[in-house]
């Protein structure tokens, strides 16, 4: 079986102004060739103006065993929301 | 029950998304890998008919737009192999079951594209099918599939009406035109209707997917839907469709058909239609004719990438 | 088809034209041929660029005609001696060494020609050069970067593209053998010359190609209609349709 073909994960900004989003993954053997790869199967239709490639073993993601303990508790800590808060009436500019 | 379990249970349930951190049967995963890879895997076979008269395109226009469509095809083809990728499987594991034939492919490519007329079927009809089902599979519970499923629905309606102008050039053309546009329809009809799969009566994998709702209308349903839009559109072109049990049921504002020839399709599936082999070759020799160019991208790749800068 | 052309500008325009229309032509054979699937998008997008790119330079050559035809017309009907692109863009995919390097040649000579061509007098052609500039930079950065990996990669890539090149390299001389037209309608022509061994010269040794000393061929030029024999091959599949049918509209 062939290698040294790596997968990676694309990353688009389509306007000034805007977060760059995941759009999916491309094939590449080198930077050059991922990059360009990844503009000719995402942006064919002008939807971007600055794109990213990361190598996608480089991602950091979350275990699925963990994901509770990662992102649970931050469901019940209310009073990081701004509507957990009383403002008395006339009151303005808070 | 485990934690896991519920939690996917309750996503399906709920119309939400699995994605591919998710905890999902076996079972899911498999299905999943089979049935993108083959969409897959007929995207890129697609491309071999098309790019058949793509060199013969009779108009600067004509040939641009046929390019920039088969250029698609490849585009949906890399979209879907990536979803695939997100449940654990290789692109060169995949494009080895293609070649040893473990995996299919929409058997509609194993029709030959005999005149010009025929990138106006395929066009129409097989496009047309296709997005049919496309449309459909936008809330497939698998969040990459579906999410990959709407990007290609954006572009694939210009495939659909750059065959549909090319039936109404020839359809309204020259006599000899509009006899090709007629032979074409009459090859490429059933063929199309057929991309919709068995009956629902005889789908072994139905009940399934439709539980994991990773299908979420029937074979029947869709074909009904695309027959339903089709017909007029034919009637349109003064062309005949070639089935003279077509007949619109005032009641349901349906059509009825005549029964299909089913013993076609099965062989056709099975590897005995017109081009199942031509395409298989011409995909395998692309691939083995040019494995000294990904040697050498690897190579060079390893020699800058590891060099020290 | 009758073709006569009367201004110096459609006779210059037409061998730029005609040269995209044939390497678009030998470029759209690739598909669903390239080594992965990427390279097959990636070699669509040239040949888009470049069909687009000849249709543009036929309308304006047709505009300054007076139209007495289509750019459909100058494609489809002309015939083997009626075409005017250079002989490099004819030779074919032999292996896809060969689709880099014709590629690489040529994006380099259009480089240097379409950099003049944005200063032109002529604002609709100055424009559209400035746009063409634009493709023929994505194009010769994917294809130098071709030549690296290939020159570079392994012993059997730069065996095959050292063939390529040496096979390529002899319809060069013609690109370079400049005429009255080329002299009127391009701001300094010894500057494309230059340009274009000094890249080339740089970019072959950088990948371990070998330039090797071409004698001279008893070739006629293509600015007087004279190709390769592939040029009857070619025009014989893309003209079918319109001359097998040639009161049909397609």
């Amino acid at each position: 079986m062939e290698s040294g073909v790596k997968v990676w994960e694309v990353f688009v900004q389509k306007k000034s102004g805007l977060p760059f989003k995941h759009v999916g993954s491309c094939h590449g053997y080198d930077k050059k060739m991922a990059i360009q790869n990844a503009r000719d199967l995402y942006t064919r239709r002008g939807e971007g103006r600055e794109l990213w490639v990361v190598e996608s073993n480089a991602i950091v993601s979350v275990p699925l065993d963990e994901a509770d303990a990662f992102f649970d508790p931050g469901e019940d800590k209310i009073y990081r929301h701004a509507t957990f808060y009383k403002i008395p009436e006339g009151v303005n500019h808070l | 029950m485990d934690k896991f379990e519920a939690a996917f249970n309750a996503i399906i349930e709920a119309d939400q998304k699995v994605e591919p951190r998710d905890w999902m049967p076996e079972k899911y995963r498999k299905t999943l890998i089979r049935q993108i890879s083959q969409h897959a895997h007929s995207e890129i076979i697609g491309m071999q008919p098309e790019g058949n008269w793509l060199l013969r395109a009779p108009s600067l226009r004509a040939k641009q737009v046929l390019l920039a469509k088969i250029q698609d095809e490849a585009g949906h083809g890399l979209y879907l192999y990536s979803v695939a990728e997100t449940l654990g499987i290789s692109r060169a594991e995949m494009n080895e079951q293609l070649h040893n034939q473990e995996a299919k492919y929409s058997s509609i490519f194993n029709y030959p594209t005999l005149t010009w007329a025929d990138m106006g079927a395929v066009g129409w009809l097989v496009d047309g099918a296709a997005i049919v089902n496309q449309v459909s599979l936008q809330r497939t519970s698998y969040g990459p599939y579906a999410r990959g499923m709407v990007r290609i629905c954006k572009e694939e309606s210009f495939h659909q009406r750059q065959g549909y102008e090319i039936m109404v050039q020839m359809a309204f053309g020259t006599a000899e035109q509009k006899e090709m546009a007629q032979d074409a329809l009459n090859r490429f009809w059933e063929p199309a209707l057929m991309m919709f799969g068995p009956h629902d009566a005889d789908s072994v994998h139905k009940n399934q997917s439709m539980d994991w709702k990773i299908k979420r209308e029937s074979n029947d349903h869709l074909r009904q839907r695309f027959i339903d839009r089709t017909v007029p559109q034919a009637e349109y072109l003064g062309l005949t469709i070639p089935d003279a049990n077509l007949k619109l049921d005032p009641s349901t504002g349906s059509y009825t058909h005549s029964p299909f020839n089913w013993d076609e399709f099965w062989n056709v599936v099975n590897g005995n239609g017109p081009c199942n082999q031509e395409r298989l070759d011409h995909h395998k020799k692309a691939h083995y004719d040019n494995a000294w160019v990904r040697e050498a991208a690897a190579a060079y790749a390893e020699k800058i990438e590891t060099s020290v800068a | 088809m009758n073709l006569e052309l009367k201004s110096n500008e459609s006779k210059f325009l037409i061998r730029l034209a005609d040269t995209a229309t044939i390497l678009g032509q030998r470029l759209a054979e690739m598909c669903s041929k390239a080594p992965f699937l990427e390279e097959d998008i990636a070699l669509s997008n040239i040949s888009l660029d470049l069909f687009g790119r000849a249709e543009e330079l036929y309308k304006i050559i047709c505009t300054i005609e007076n139209a007495a035809y289509t750019p459909d017309d100058l494609v489809f009907r002309r015939n083997e001696r009626q075409y005017f692109n250079l002989k490099l863009v004819e030779q074919p995919n032999e292996d896809f060494a060969w689709v880099i390097a014709r590629q690489y040649l040529h994006d380099v000579y259009s480089t240097a020609v379409y950099t003049q061509l944005s200063e032109s007098s002529n604002s609709e052609l100055a424009g559209l050069a400035n746009k063409v500039l634009k493709e023929v930079k994505y194009s010769h950065l994917h294809t130098k970067d071709w030549m690296d990996r290939l020159g570079l990669g392994t012993e059997e890539s730069n065996n095959r593209l050292q063939l390529a090149v040496d096979h390529l390299m002899k319809y060069v001389e013609e690109i370079f053998s400049w005429d009255e037209i080329d002299r009127e309608q391009l701001a300094d022509c010894d500057k494309i010359t230059s340009a274009w061994e000094s890249e080339i010269n740089q970019t072959l040794a950088a990948c371990n190609i070998e330039r090797k000393s071409i004698q001279p061929l008893s070739m006629r030029d293509y600015r007087d209609g004279f190709h390769s024999e592939h040029i009857g091959h070619l025009l014989s599949i893309m003209q079918y349709l319109p001359r097998a049918y040639p009161d049909a509209k397609w």
